[in-house]
């Protein structure tokens, strides 16, 4: 066999060895989160491309190599599954650089870790004084995990004391002009809602690239002609504009109006339409 | 426009709302967003009823006011 051809079948070979192997480890293979599946990742690399381009090696070898280095870690991995000790042995633990705000300059020296580095990795996290760290943990896999301060914490929901909403997940339904029937049946809908839903819009299936139905069942799409202007759901906003119309309506009519009794029929009914504004409003905006 | 037609306007909105919680209701996947939706047509059911009545009373008293 000439040498090109060697290195194209050992070239193939390994490329579905090592396929095979990462599918066999999973995902925490390529995540790489502790120093075995680190190494490993390395040594199995190097052992595949230096089989493969050193002709002079045997291919058995190699295999025997690759093989050493999954099937190792993967009994490491079961091992580390029960118990916490073996863990933390072959995982590492995180170690704490921030503690109540204040830079523990011991376990940076433990860690040798500088100054420079350390800010570098709370850069990379989007904190550029450390004054607004609380809490920093040092992980296993060399990635900082950054807790900041109360008052540093992008304002949530809670902050504001709003309501409570449960978002769930929206479905991707259409995918290159492709409709994804189980998808579909996931988020309650079926081709014949999609239909109409992109008559509504005035498209074909054929033309759409993407689209999504969110929770509350509003379809968005976006499509192979970008010169056609996809128009967002105004559903929502609309009903809440609408409310807000016949609000201002009903005060209206109970300013105009000279008979008593209908004065407060509207009044009542203004009040009543908007504590239900206040009430949907959080659900119609956005 | 007469106070007539102003009113059977906002009924006609107050319906498209009712409407529009309705096709809410149905089309969301969560429960509590159904319910909520479905709550809040109530109240606006409440509100064309009272509407409703008005405009009844309004024609009565104002005959050039009837009709649709």
């Amino acid at each position: 066999m000439p040498g090109w051809l060697e290195v194209v079948v050992r070239g193939v070979l390994f490329l579905f060895v090592l396929f095979l192997t990462t599918k066999i480890l999973g995902k925490k293979q390529l995540s790489e989160l502790s120093f075995f599946e680190y190494v490993s990742g390395i040594t199995i690399g190097s052992i595949a491309a230096e089989v493969m381009m050193g002709l002079e090696n045997n291919i058995w070898h190699g295999i025997i190599g690759v093989a050493i280095f999954a099937v190792l870690p993967f009994f490491v991995e079961i091992l580390s599954l029960h118990s916490k000790t073996v863990r933390d042995v072959v995982e590492g633990k995180g170690t704490v650089l921030i503690k109540d705000g204040k830079i523990l300059e011991d376990n940076l020296k433990k860690e040798k870790y500088t100054t420079d580095e350390l800010l570098q990795l709370l850069r990379g996290r989007d904190v550029f004084k450390v004054d607004e760290v609380e809490y920093a943990v040092l992980e296993a896999d060399g990635k900082l995990s950054v807790l900041l301060k109360k008052d540093n914490r992008p304002l949530t929901r809670k902050d504001l004391d709003l309501p409570s909403i449960n978002e769930k997940e929206p479905h991707t339904i259409v995918m290159d002009g492709e409709i994804f029937d189980e998808k579909l049946a996931s988020a309650g809908k079926n081709r014949a809602w999609l239909k109409q839903e992109l008559d509504k819009q005035n498209v074909t299936i054929e033309n759409v690239f993407l689209g999504q139905v969110d929770a509350s069942g509003q379809l968005t799409i976006d499509l192979y002609d970008d010169k056609i202007e996809v128009p967002t759901p105004q559903d929502k906003p609309l009903l809440l504009a609408n409310m807000k119309k016949c609000q201002a309506d009903l005060e209206l009519f109970a300013l105009a109006t000279e008979s008593e009794k209908a004065k407060r029929l509207y009044a009542a009914n203004a009040k009543k339409l908007q504590e239900s504004m206040d009430v949907l409003s959080p659900h119609l905006k956005g | 426009m007469t106070v007539g037609a102003d009113i059977k306007q906002c009924l006609a909105t107050i319906k498209s709302i009712e409407a529009g919680l309705s096709s809410l209701a149905i089309n969301t996947n969560a429960e509590d967003e159904q319910q909520l939706y479905h709550e809040q047509m109530m109240v606006i059911e409440e509100i064309k009823q009272d509407l409703m009545k008005r405009i009844g009373e309004v024609e009565r008293e104002e005959e050039q006011y009837k009709g649709f």
